[in-house]
């Protein structure tokens, strides 16, 4: 066992190690501090991490997926039914919200994969919108335009986590696990990937299945997607369409890429900085989106690499 | 390894690439494939390696059926292909390069592969990245990577262009040794007659999109409607 660990430790190089540390960090934030604002924002800078991941799995093979809130709709409305009918065990419904947008995304993915650059993108845009028709168009399944309220708290171990700090601790156990899938998929096939990403027809020739990846990446991606659906619905205890707008793939491609396409470090940079900014701009009322648009092209003139990129890259000049 | 093509057909929705290609290339064997540009030469090649499906026709490698196959079986079933520009993974060192051919191959390390890359000036190099080797070097690494994937046939697209005339002979040496050491059977595209010349005991003419002509080379370079073809006219190739 303890070799079996050693290797997984080993498959993870130091960014992915720092990753981990980060949210093992989170666990001390309710030791630390007791205040609402805090909870709330750390709350959404999780489930953006984890939507950005989603994003950022496909970005290593050079896929920009706008599909993301569309997993996140599967894997939270799993939750949010599920606790209809009183299911409400963390860890049922981790695998439920990680399983079942993994395997609506096996055969989307036959579908939408075949596509490359703008129209993976259009098509996967799509994807999201005719989630958001199903959603609105189900009532009886999804409670329609309405969503469903008043979804029931997890329990852990027999425990109920309703209180404040014990969602958020919740939030930080999704992102972790999350982020150790993520880590551990893009590392082991890292060079598959990266193949893929910087030529694929190459690597096609070279004898690389490429289709076969991009499958791989595209079904972890969705499952993970799932995985910010679950904690967003966890967050706020109703699963509403809004929730799942595909304009907010927008976001997480943002975060991604303002954060950095070249290290998981980057998504969780990117989410960390714009959540922050945006409670922050949202106090300046109409300025909010302006400030916010600002922000994005500065970050990504100034780097075109991404925060973790253009500060790996000083680092190695200093070096 | 055979490779045989027959009565091979492309064509983008209403225009015909190439009609009725048909040649057998014996395992070992050498051939080179010439023709004007827009001859359909290159989209042969793509057709063969499984970039493209035919419009029509039929290839098989060993007997067996492998028409319309997607590149990535066709090189598993051992057709390697090199492209007409540099095509390397340029962010990556030469070192990484060559592992990734080796590694999604499968075949593993070629014999003589150390002796190659020594021979081509890239031994010394190994930890350079991609884009920042000389055009030559870049082309050759190419060529390399095609054949570290441990093919039974190379389908080599203009492997001379761009190179300098001092490293031409790094083709020939190359095509020699993928013969001798591994059994390849090689297709060449060139523009560089004396290449063809050098390497290629027969060659097939292609012009738009038909089969002018397949044959021994010596014989095949001095027909008149070859030379029409191919250099614009009787008079012109003998000024």
């Amino acid at each position: 066992m303890s070799a079996r660990r050693g290797g997984l430790i080993r498959r993870l190089g130091g960014a992915e190690i720092a990753a981990v540390a980060v949210f093992i960090a989170v666990f001390a934030i309710p030791f630390l501090t007791n205040s609402v604002l805090v909870y709330s924002v750390l709350n959404q800078v999780l489930v953006g991490v984890v939507a950005t991941f989603s994003v950022w799995i496909m970005l290593r093979m050079n896929l920009l997926s706008f599909a993301t809130p569309a997993f996140m709709a599967i894997g939270g409305y799993t939750v949010a039914i599920a606790g209809r009918y009183n299911i409400t065990d963390a860890f049922l419904l981790t695998t439920g919200a990680f399983v079942l947008p993994a395997l609506v995304a096996v055969p989307l993915g036959a579908l939408v994969l075949r596509l490359r650059g703008t129209y993976f993108v259009l098509v996967t845009f799509v994807l999201s919108q005719i989630m958001q028709l199903l959603l609105f168009e189900t009532p009886g399944l999804t409670g329609g335009s309405n969503g469903i309220a008043g979804v029931p708290p997890v329990t852990l171990l027999g425990t109920e986590l309703a209180s404040n700090q014990q969602v958020l601790l919740f939030a930080g156990l999704l992102a972790l696990l999350a982020t150790l899938i993520t880590a551990l998929v893009t590392r082991y096939f890292r060079q598959h990937f990266a193949a893929i990403e910087e030529n694929e027809i190459l690597a096609e020739s070279l004898g690389l299945v490429v289709w076969r990846y991009k499958a791989l990446g595209f079904v972890v991606s969705a499952g993970v997607a799932g995985l910010a659906g679950f904690s967003l619905v966890n967050m706020l205890l109703t699963a509403h369409p809004s929730s799942f707008d595909s304009i907010t793939a927008v976001d997480f491609i943002a975060y991604a890429i303002v954060g950095g396409r070249v290290s998981i470090l980057g998504p969780i940079v990117g989410s960390s900085l714009l959540v922050y900014a945006t409670n922050l701009f949202g106090t300046h009322g109409q300025y909010a989106q302006g400030l916010y648009g600002v922000l994005i092209l500065v970050v990504i003139l100034a780097a075109r690499g991404g925060i973790v990129g253009a500060v790996g890259s000083l680092l190695r000049r200093r070096a | 390894m055979e490779l045989r093509v027959e009565g091979l057909a492309k064509s983008f929705g209403g225009l015909c690439v190439f009609t009725d290609v048909r040649f057998n290339l014996e395992p070992g064997g050498l051939m080179g494939v010439i023709g004007p540009n827009g001859a359909g030469k290159t989209t042969l090649i793509n057709v063969i390696s499984g970039r493209l499906a035919p419009s029509d026709g039929r290839v098989s490698l060993g007997g067996r059926d492998v028409t319309g196959q997607p590149a990535h079986v066709l090189s598993r079933l051992g057709v390697a292909r090199s492209f007409q520009q540099t095509n390397i993974f340029r962010s990556v060192s030469v070192r990484e390069n060559i592992a990734r051919a080796i590694r999604f191959g499968r075949r593993g390390v070629q014999p003589g592969f150390e002796r190659l890359l020594d021979e081509f000036g890239l031994a010394e190099r190994l930890d350079e990245q991609g884009d920042k080797l000389p055009y030559g070097l870049q082309k050759m690494l190419g060529l390399l990577m095609a054949f570290a994937t441990g093919p039974h046939v190379l389908l080599l697209d203009e492997p001379a262009a761009g190179l300098e005339r001092a490293e031409r002979h790094r083709v020939d040496a190359f095509v020699q040794h993928a013969r001798e050491t591994a059994g390849c059977s090689v297709l060449i595209i060139e523009h560089d007659m004396d290449l063809i010349r050098r390497l290629c005991p027969r060659v097939l003419v292609l012009d738009a999109g038909a089969v002018l002509a397949d044959g021994a080379t010596a014989e095949v370079l001095t027909r008149s409607d070859v030379i029409a073809a191919y250099l614009g006219g009787a008079e012109d190739a003998a000024a």
